[in-house]
C-alpha cells in the first residue's frame, strides 16, 4: 500500500473529487491569504516597499510590544518548566500524600483556559476583584491594581499552560523503564541523583518540545496581556489587532504578523531538529511500570509536600471562587463578602432565560458545532486517502494542511480579512469579510491539523486485512469505506468532533479578528465583561458562562478519555488514541500532538 | 555464600512466597527455575533488596543484609531488559556506579576500560550510545556495569527472555563464559528449562512460591523429586496402571500401579536395545508420526497408554501409523509419584504400595 504511483491514484474518481475540493480549499483559505499578507506588507502598491518596516521601527509602541513579547516568551519558558516539572513529579513520580487530589487541582487547566481563565483571574485578583476587595479591607493602603502588568500576565500564563506538562511530560515519565531506576539504585544512586542523572535526561526531548511550545505561547499571547497587561505591558498580538482595525496601519499589522509567523516557524524548525538529534527511547523491549519514589530526606519531603499543596491552592482557588460566586448576587461580587443567604440560582436563571444572556452562548455553540462537524466530516475522506496513498502528491497535501499549525492564528485571521474584503474569484466573487461565514471558515481551518492527525492515526489503527478481505470479495472503494472503515473510525471521529467543539467554544483569538459585530461568540462577550462594560451583572454572567463551559468541557473530556481506561479489556477501538500512542505511530514524538501555532492543542486552549 | 532463611513475602493478601530456604555456594551458577508467577523473580528481588520480606533473613557472606538497601549488599544485577540508561553513552553507563561512589576520574576511567576489555567491548564501542549496540553488546554492557563495582554476587533476571531464539542461544554461551571467567557467584532467574539445564551448576525449581527441588541439572531431570518437576522439566508420557502392571509382569519389577507414572520420551524405543539389559517389549499400535527432520515423534498406544517417543531419522525403517509394533521400556526409567502428595516414590514405597494392592 505504500508508494502508490501518482498515476494510479488519479485513476480513481473518488480520489479526483476529493482532490479537487481539497485543492480549492487549500488554495483559497490556507495559501492565498498568507501570500496576501506578505504582499500587503512588502508590495502594498505592486512594487517592493520597505515602508512598513520603517513605520514599525519608528513606532515606539510597536517596538516595545515586540520586546515585551520576547521577554514574555523567555520568562514563560522558564516559569512553566519550573512549575510544570514540579507538578508532574509530585503527581506521578514521588510518593506524595493525597497525590490524586493534587492531580485534580493541577488538572483544572484542562477544563478551563484561554480568555475564560484570564477573565477569571482578573475577577478574582484584579483591581475590582474579589480577593483584592477582601485584601483591601485588611490592608487599606495596598495598591488595588497590584495584579496587573508583566507580573500578572506571567503568573496567569504560567498556571494556564502547564497543561502541556500534565499531558506530554507526564506521558513521557510514564514511559521511563522502572528497571533503569532500580538499576541506578542498585548501583548506589540517591533519589536526587536518579532524578537528575537518569529520569530528567530521558525526558529531555519532551521537555525541549514543551519549552518551545511555552515560548510560542508567550510570543503569541493575546488575551492575557489584553486583560491583565494594562497600559504598560502590551505584546505583539494585541498590537496586531489594534493595527488591523485601522486601514492605514494594516501594513504594520501584517508586518508584525509576518515577524510572529517567522519566529514561530524558526522555533518549530528548531524543535523538529532537536527531536531528530536525540531520542532517548528506552532500548528495552519490555519495560516495567514506574513505581512512585519516596523522598528519603524528611526535610525535603516536608518542603515538597508544602510547595505541592501551595500550588494546589493556587490552581484551585480561582475555580472554587468562580463556582461559588456564580451563585452570588451583585453586592457580594462587588465587595467580595459572601454569606450563605446571598447564594441563589438567579444568575443561572438570568443567563439561561434572557435572550441577551443566552445569545452569546448559543452563537458559540452553533459556530463550534458547525466547525467541528465540517472539519471532521471533510477530513474523514482526506485522512483516509492520505493514509492509503503514500507518494509525493499526498505528502504535499499533507504539508499544506499543516499550515494552520505553523502559523499563528493572528496571521491566518489577518490573511482572511485582507484577502476577502473585496470580491474574490476564489470564492465565486463574494465578499466574506464582515460576514458570519468568515469566522466559520477560520474555525474549520484552525482545527484541520489536529483533526487530520487524529483521524489518520485512527485509520492507521484499523487492521488492513479487513479492507483486503472486503476487496477480495469484490467490494468497491466507496463500499469498503462506508461499510467497513467508517463504522470502525466513527467512535474516534465522534471523540475528535467533541474535542474540537470544546476548544472552539471559548475561542477568543480568532473571533476577535473575524466575528460579525452582531453575532458575537462567548469569548468576546467575556472579554468585554472584563472591561467592566456590563457592570456586576456582566461579571456574574461571566462566572455562569465559565461554570457552564467547565461542565461541558469536563463532561466531554470524561466521555472521551475518562471511560476508555475502564473499557480497556473490551474489544473496542479506543475513542481517541491516547496522545502517547499517536506520537509513536504517527509522527516524531511531541511534534505529533503538541506542535502548535494556534490553539489546536489537545484539549484546552492556553491563555494567549 | 548466600542464605535465604525462612523468607516470607506477601503482597497485600497474596502470599507470594510462604516459606523459602535456599543456600547458594561460593562461585556457583545457581538458577531459579519455574513457570511465570511462581515467585522466582520475587525471590531474586528479595535477595537484591528491592523487596522487603515479611519474615526471615537474607545472609550474604555471613553478614545479615535483610534490612540493608540494595546498594549496600554488594550485589550486582543484570535486569531483564538490561535497564541501560538510554540518555548516556556506554562509558557513562558503566561508570555510573563509580561516579555515584565519587571515585577519582582517572581511577574510574581505568576501571571502566579494564572491565570493558574483559567483556570484550572495544574503546570505540565505549563512546557509542547504548541504542546503537546490538543485543549481545548491550548484554555485555549490562554485565560490565554490574561487575565494575566488584560485587560479591551477580544477579541475572531473565536476561535472555526478550531475544529471538538464535541470539538467545548465542548469548547464553557468552553469559556462561563471562561467569566462569570472573568466577563470581551467580543467581540466575529463568522460565526456560533448556537454559537452566545447560547453564547451571545447580537449579532450584519453583512452584507457587515453594521450592520443589534443588539439585544439579541431571538430578532434577533424571530424578525429578515431585510430579510437578517431572512435568515441568522435559517431556514425558503418562502411563496407565494397566501398562505399569504389564511392565511388572514382563520384568518382575515391583512398580506401584496406584501411583502417577511417567516415562521420558527419549527413554522409550521401538527397537530392542542392543545390550538387551532389563528392557521389556510391550505390543502397541502406531497412532501417529510427525516428521521433524532430525527425528520423528511417534505416538504408540499400548495398554491404554499413549507412549510418545522419538526415533532418529538415520535412514532406518519406520513403521507407518496404523501398524502394530513393540515398545521397549526399562522399568527403572519409569518415574513414579504419590498420587496425592506428588512426591517421588522410593523403592520402599513402591513395594508398600504394591503390597497394598488388592
Amino acid at each position: 500500500m505504500s508508494g502508490t504511483p501518482v498515476r494510479a491514484m488519479v485513476r480513481s474518481p473518488f480520489v479526483l473529487v476529493v482532490g479537487v475540493i481539497l485543492t480549492w480549499f487549500i488554495a483559497a483559505f490556507l495559501v492565498w491569504p498568507n501570500i496576501n499578507v506578505l504582499i500587503a506588507t512588502f508590495f502594498p502598491d505592486g512594487s517592493f516597499s520597505g515602508r512598513a518596516a520603517e513605520k514599525l521601527f519608528s513606532s515606539q509602541r510597536a517596538m516595545k510590544a515586540l520586546g515585551n513579547s520576547f521577554l514574555l516568551a523567555v520568562a514563560l519558558s522558564i516559569t512553566v518548566n519550573a512549575v510544570g516539572i514540579f507538578i508532574v513529579l509530585v503527581t506521578y513520580y514521588f510518593r506524595i500524600r493525597g497525590s490524586r487530589i493534587l492531580f485534580l487541582g493541577y488538572a483544572t487547566t484542562f477544563i478551563y483556559g484561554g480568555i475564560v481563565l484570564a477573565a477569571g483571574y482578573k475577577f478574582i485578583y484584579g483591581d475590582k476583584g474579589i480577593v483584592t476587595s477582601l485584601l483591601l479591607q485588611v490592608f487599606p493602603s495596598m495598591d488595588p491594581a497590584w495584579f496587573s502588568g508583566f507580573f500578572a500576565v506571567l503568573v496567569v500564563m504560567t498556571f494556564a499552560t502547564t497543561t502541556n506538562h500534565m499531558l506530554f511530560v507526564a506521558n513521557a515519565l510514564k514511559g521511563v523503564d522502572y528497571q533503569t531506576i532500580e538499576a541506578a539504585k542498585n548501583l548506589g544512586a540517591s533519589t536526587w541523583t536518579i532524578l537528575r542523572r537518569i529520569v530528567l535526561p530521558m525526558l529531555k526531548p519532551t521537555l525541549f518540545a514543551v519549552t518551545i511550545l511555552s515560548f510560542l505561547t508567550g510570543l503569541g499571547a493575546l488575551s492575557a496581556p489584553q486583560v491583565l497587561g494594562g497600559r504598560e505591558f502590551q505584546t505583539i498580538t494585541p498590537m496586531i489587532l489594534t493595527f488591523t482595525n485601522s486601514p492605514t496601519s494594516r501594513d504594520l499589522a501584517a508586518l508584525l504578523a509576518v515577524i510572529l509567523g517567522l519566529a514561530t516557524m524558526v522555533m518549530l524548525a528548531v524543535m523538529s531538529r532537536l527531536e531528530k538529534g536525540g531520542t532517548y527511547f528506552s532500548v528495552s523491549k519490555v519495560s516495567s511500570e514506574l513505581q512512585k519514589q519516596d523522598i528519603t530526606n524528611p526535610v525535603a519531603n516536608v518542603a515538597v509536600h508544602a510547595v505541592a499543596y501551595l500550588l494546589f491552592a493556587v490552581y484551585t482557588l480561582p475555580v472554587v471562587l468562580i463556582v461559588l460566586y456564580s451563585f452570588a448576587d451583585g453586592a457580594a461580587i462587588q465587595t467580595g463578602q459572601l454569606s450563605p443567604g446571598s447564594l441563589t440560582l438567579d444568575n443561572y436563571v438570568r443567563v439561561l432565560t434572557q435572550p441577551a444572556g443566552l445569545r452569546p452562548f448559543v452563537v458559540s455553540v452553533v459556530y463550534s458545532a458547525l466547525a467541528a462537524v465540517i472539519a471532521v466530516g471533510g477530513l474523514l475522506f482526506v485522512a483516509r486517502l492520505l493514509q492509503k496513498y503514500r507518494n509525493w502528491v499526498a505528502s504535499v497535501f499533507e504539508y499544506l494542511l499543516h499550515i494552520p499549525w505553523i502559523l499563528p492564528s493572528a496571521l491566518l485571521a489577518l490573511g482572511l480579512i485582507i484577502s476577502y474584503d473585496h470580491p474574490n474569484p476564489l470564492v465565486g466573487g463574494a465578499v466574506l469579510t464582515g460576514t458570519t461565514v468568515i469566522l466559520l471558515i477560520a474555525f474549520v481551518t484552525v482545527k484541520i491539523p489536529f483533526t487530520l492527525r487524529m483521524l489518520k492515526a485512527s485509520f492507521a489503527s484499523v487492521n488492513s486485512s479487513l479492507e483486503e478481505a472486503a476487496a477480495i470479495m469484490g467490494a468497491k472503494t466507496l463500499y469498503v469505506f462506508r461499510r467497513i472503515l467508517l463504522p470502525l473510525v466513527l467512535p474516534a471521529a465522534a471523540a475528535i468532533t467533541a474535542l474540537n467543539f470544546n476548544s472552539l467554544l471559548d475561542d477568543y483569538d480568532t473571533a476577535i479578528f473575524l466575528a460579525h459585530p452582531l453575532v458575537q461568540p462567548l469569548g468576546l462577550v467575556i472579554k468585554a465583561n472584563t472591561d467592566g462594560a456590563e457592570g456586576t451583572e456582566g461579571v456574574a454572567n461571566t462566572f455562569v458562562y465559565t461554570v457552564l463551559l467547565m461542565v461541558i468541557t469536563g463532561v466531554t473530556m470524561y466521555l472521551v478519555y475518562g471511560r476508555s481506561g475502564r473499557r480497556r479489556n473490551r474489544k473496542r477501538l479506543p475513542a481517541v488514541p491516547p496522545s502517547g500512542s499517536i506520537d509513536a505511530t504517527d509522527v516524531p514524538p511531541a511534534a505529533g500532538s503538541t506542535a502548535s501555532g494556534a490553539d489546536s492543542r489537545v484539549p484546552a486552549a492556553p491563555v494567549r | 555464600m548466600i542464605r535465604l532463611d525462612s523468607i516470607k513475602v506477601s503482597f497485600g493478601d497474596f502470599n507470594a512466597i510462604p516459606h523459602l530456604d535456599l543456600h547458594v555456594r561460593p562461585g556457583e551458577f545457581f538458577t531459579l527455575l519455574g513457570p511465570s508467577g511462581c515467585g522466582k523473580t520475587t525471590a531474586l528481588r528479595t535477595l537484591a533488596g528491592f523487596i522487603q520480606p515479611a519474615g526471615g533473613t537474607v545472609t550474604v557472606d555471613g553478614k545479615d543484609v535483610t534490612r540493608l538497601p540494595s546498594d549496600k549488599r554488594q550485589v550486582g544485577m543484570v535486569f531483564q531488559n538490561y535497564a541501560l540508561f538510554p540518555s548516556m553513552s556506554v562509558w557513562e553507563n558503566i561508570a555510573f556506579g563509580l561516579r555515584v561512589r565519587k571515585e577519582k576520574g582517572a581511577d574510574s576511567d581505568r576501571m571502566v576500560r579494564d572491565i570493558a576489555h574483559r567483556v570484550e567491548l572495544s574503546d570505540e564501542q565505549l563512546a557509542k550510545n547504548v541504542a546503537e549496540l546490538s543485543g549481545g553488546q548491550q548484554q555485555r554492557v549490562a554485565v560490565a556495569r554490574a561487575l565494575v563495582l566488584r560485587p560479591k554476587i551477580l544477579l541475572l533476571d531473565e536476561p535472555l527472555s526478550n531475544l529471538d531464539a538464535k541470539l538467545r542461544h548465542q548469548l547464553r554461551q557468552q553469559l556462561k563464559d563471562l561467569q566462569s571467567e570472573f568466577g563470581i557467584t551467580t543467581v540466575y532467574v529463568t522460565h526456560d528449562q533448556d537454559e537452566a539445564l545447560a547453564m547451571s551448576d545447580r537449579v532450584a525449581v519453583f512452584n507457587k512460591g515453594v521450592v520443589e527441588q534443588v539439585g544439579t541439572p541431571q538430578e532434577i531431570y533424571d530424578h525429578a523429586a515431585t510430579e510437578f518437576v517431572c512435568n515441568f522439566i522435559g517431556d514425558s508420557s503418562t502411563l496407565t496402571p494397566e501398562f505399569v502392571a504389564q511392565v511388572n509382569a514382563a520384568s518382575g519389577a515391583q512398580l506401584s500401579t496406584r501411583a502417577s507414572s511417567y516415562l521420558r520420551v527419549e527413554k522409550a524405543s521401538l527397537d530392542a536395545p542392543a545390550g538387551g539389559g532389563t528392557a521389556v517389549g510391550l505390543p502397541g499400535k502406531v497412532l501417529s508420526r510427525t516428521y521433524h527432520g532430525l527425528h520423528s515423534r511417534y505416538v504408540v498406544r499400548s495398554h491404554g497408554a499413549d507412549i510418545r517417543l522419538l526415533v532418529r531419522e538415520d535412514g532406518g525403517a519406520h513403521p507407518e501409523p496404523g501398524t502394530e509394533t513393540t515398545v521397549y521400556v526399562r522399568p527403572d526409567h519409569i518415574l513414579q509419584y504419590h498420587s496425592e502428595t506428588g512426591a517421588a516414590l522410593q523403592e520402599q514405597d513402591r513395594q508398600d504400595q504394591a503390597v497394598a494392592l488388592p
